[in-house]
């Protein structure tokens, strides 16, 4: 089992590293240049070619494409991002910023969706043809299919607004930072976040037990004479969450990148709204650093469910 | 020795060797407000340290008949009719009024009737250990430590002649050949010395010699334990081999059962003539006339209204129109065919 883990690890380096360059090969391929980004159209008229060349040349861009990759990937890896050019800002220091935001936000809308998702998904195929199996089965279609901002707006309106439970949006007020005040800003953009998510889990999950319920495996468990619970969660359920964990794997990544119009509703200050505003602000070193991340993350989950997809089921570990 | 209580007067030495016996049973599937009569009124007895088989084609109702005893059939299914009675130490138990994954039927499930079932590829679930599997029986049926599992089922798995069990206990099913499978099933269905083993036509997935070896095991722990065997399968070379008895199934009835000699040897309902005439013999070479059986089984939400058989039969007569009664032939010997007595002389040629 740890040489699975240590193997998957090794295999993630090589894959992060061409990545990394197809990222750098990328904003290399756009118009123009470092300079052309610092430097205003109306100034880059008058400036003169030499003072141009100094220039590129101070901050080493009149090297070779490869030393440039070289010298880039060496501060990567040392931490140091680059500056935003739109606010000159260290981009080290807007992710310090957002990041823990954002994490905040995803880890609670997937910690939601898992346990509501897995535990109703079981239910409905516990219960199949069921009323309650019925009921869930249209919410679910509805979780999937309304977008998101709309159940924001709703929420917003209902438990802000009309019955002022939760604040409105925001992470934190100033002077506030214990762990306890952090909880009621994140729980509705969380839950909304996660309903999409939780429909997809529990509509999966249901299908996925169902599978796993009418194998053989489970009329031997019961002609053990094993009682229900343990037939269902621990023949039935086991074997059932490995595509579950598959899906919420994937689902991960999007989290952390696509929770864009969540953090717009909610005025969160994740890297999605971040992420919005360096695109339109043509803020290259800010979007592709945002853009290796959520690669990145990617390749973290994929990783993580080949760990517990290994974990859970012994035909998935291929070394002995 | 505990007496042994009998809702009839029967003769007590008469019953005393008999483990459970199943009366006019019927299971009824629902589908679609269509009700199919898979088994339709059966009856027979499964002795201690004897082998019943039960033959027939597919979809005669063999494999439900199996699942009404050990109460693992699907929910749109349920037992209509008759009286399955496990015939315990402890006095008679009633299967059939048992509420179906209710904690007495589970108590008898695995500890006193264990089932195999036919392809031990699925029939063991793939994320657990051999020994985990076999340790689950162990833990609700026997009083063992979490400590003796382990010893208990290397033990089994030894006795099952799967060599390493040391090592081979704490291997994945995906590690097991199909042989080895079927052998830990089989080491599963025995852990808790059951009285009775159902065993689903064990042998349909594996190939010859396994099934031999298979068979072979299967007849030693009836010797040993006297477990009582109740073999479903449509080999009749297997029923040859193995059986005591025999129980020849038609469209959800037993059309003709009797021991195994009287059955194989001087078949009485024509169905029974017919699989026997349809097995090819081996060296008698390629042009070997072997006699299928004409037709197909009839669709079960369509039957004919008499004898089951009927449209597919060489002696059919008219009053094969009316479900035929069973007689009795011999003290042993039952068959359910108006012409059995014509039947009986043909074979005897």
């Amino acid at each position: 089992m740890l040489a699975y883990v240590i193997r998957r690890i090794l295999i993630l380096i090589p894959m992060a590293l061409v990545i990394s360059f197809l990222v750098y090969l990328g904003l290399e391929l756009t118009p123009g240049d470092a300079v052309s980004h610092m430097i205003s159209p109306e100034m880059m008229a008058s400036i003169s070619a030499e003072r141009l060349d100094a220039l590129r040349e101070s901050l080493g861009l009149e090297q070779p494409f490869f030393v440039r990759y070289w010298i880039w990937l060496q501060g990567m890896l040392q931490g140091n991002f680059g500056y935003s050019t739109a606010g000159g800002v260290s981009i080290h220091t807007i992710l310090s910023d957002r990041l823990p935001a954002t994490l905040e936000l995803s880890a609670v809308a997937l910690l939601f969706s898992t346990i509501f998702g897995c535990v109703l998904g079981v239910i409905s195929a516990l219960k199949r043809g069921s009323t309650t199996d019925n009921v869930l089965t249209v919410t679910g279609m509805l979780g999937v299919s309304v977008p998101e901002f709309f159940f924001g707006l709703v929420a917003i309106l209902i438990f802000a607004l009309k019955l002022q439970w939760l604040p409105v949006g925001g992470r934190l007020l100033p002077g506030y930072d214990s762990y306890w005040d952090h909880v009621p800003h994140v729980i509705m953009p969380a839950l909304v976040l996660s309903i999409m998510m939780t429909a997809g889990v529990m509509r999966y999950a249901r299908s996925s037990m169902l599978d796993a319920l009418s194998k053989e495996y489970i009329k031997t468990a019961r002609s053990k004479g094993l009682p229900e619970w343990r037939v269902n969660l621990l023949h039935g359920f086991r074997v059932a969450l490995t595509p579950v964990i598959v899906l919420i794997g994937f689902r991960l990544p999007v989290l952390i990148g696509g929770s864009v119009i969540i953090e717009q509703v909610y005025q969160w200050p994740g890297v999605g709204s971040e992420f919005i505003s360096a695109v339109r602000s043509q803020d290259y070193p800010l979007v592709m650093m945002i853009a290796l991340l959520s690669v990145m993350a990617v390749l973290t989950a994929s990783l993580l469910v080949d760990i517990l997809t290994a974990l859970i089921d012994p035909r998935v570990r291929l070394d002995k | 020795m505990l007496p042994i209580q009998r809702s009839k007067g029967d003769a007590m030495n008469e019953h005393q060797d008999v483990a459970l016996s199943v009366k006019n049973l019927k299971t009824f599937f629902y589908t679609n407000k269509r009700c199919n009569k898979a088994v339709n009124g059966v009856s027979f007895d499964i002795k201690k340290g004897k082998t019943l088989c039960i033959v027939g084609e597919s979809g005669c109702g063999k494999s439900v008949t199996a699942s009404t005893i050990m109460q693992l059939l699907p929910t749109l299914s349920r037992i209509e009719e008759g009286e399955i009675t496990y015939h315990s130490e402890h006095g008679d138990i009633r299967i059939d009024q048992l509420e179906r994954n209710g904690e007495k039927m589970r108590s008898i499930r695995g500890s006193e009737i264990a089932m195999i079932f036919q392809d031990p590829m699925t029939a063991l679930n793939p994320v657990y250990t051999i020994g985990f599997q076999i340790s689950e029986s162990l833990k609700y049926h026997t009083d063992l430590s979490r400590s003796q599992y382990r010893t208990r089922a290397i033990e089994l798995l030894r006795d099952m002649g799967i060599s390493l069990p040391e090592s081979r206990v704490d291997d994945y099913p995906h590690s097991y050949s199909g042989g080895m499978r079927q052998r830990a099933m089989i080491a599963m269905a025995m852990s808790c010395s059951p009285k009775i083993l159902i065993a689903d036509e064990p042998t349909t997935a594996l190939d010859v010699t396994i099934q031999a070896q298979i068979f072979e095991l299967m007849d030693k722990l009836k010797k040993e334990h006297g477990t009582a065997i109740m073999l479903i399968t449509h080999d009749m070379g297997v029923v040859a081999e193995l059986a005591d008895e025999v129980a020849v199934m038609y469209m959800g009835n037993i059309v003709e059962a009797g021991t195994v000699d009287e059955v194989l040897r001087n078949p009485t309902h024509p169905y029974t003539r017919a699989l026997l005439a349809s097995i090819p013999v081996l060296g008698k070479g390629k042009n070997q006339n072997v006699e299928a059986i004409p037709g197909s089984t009839p669709d079960p939400y369509d039957r004919p209204k008499g004898c089951q058989f009927a449209d597919r039969c060489a002696y059919r007569i008219a009053a094969c129109d009316v479900m035929p009664d069973e007689t009795q032939i011999g003290s042993t010997h039952r068959v359910m065919c108006w012409r059995h007595e014509e039947v009986g002389a043909n074979a005897a040629e």
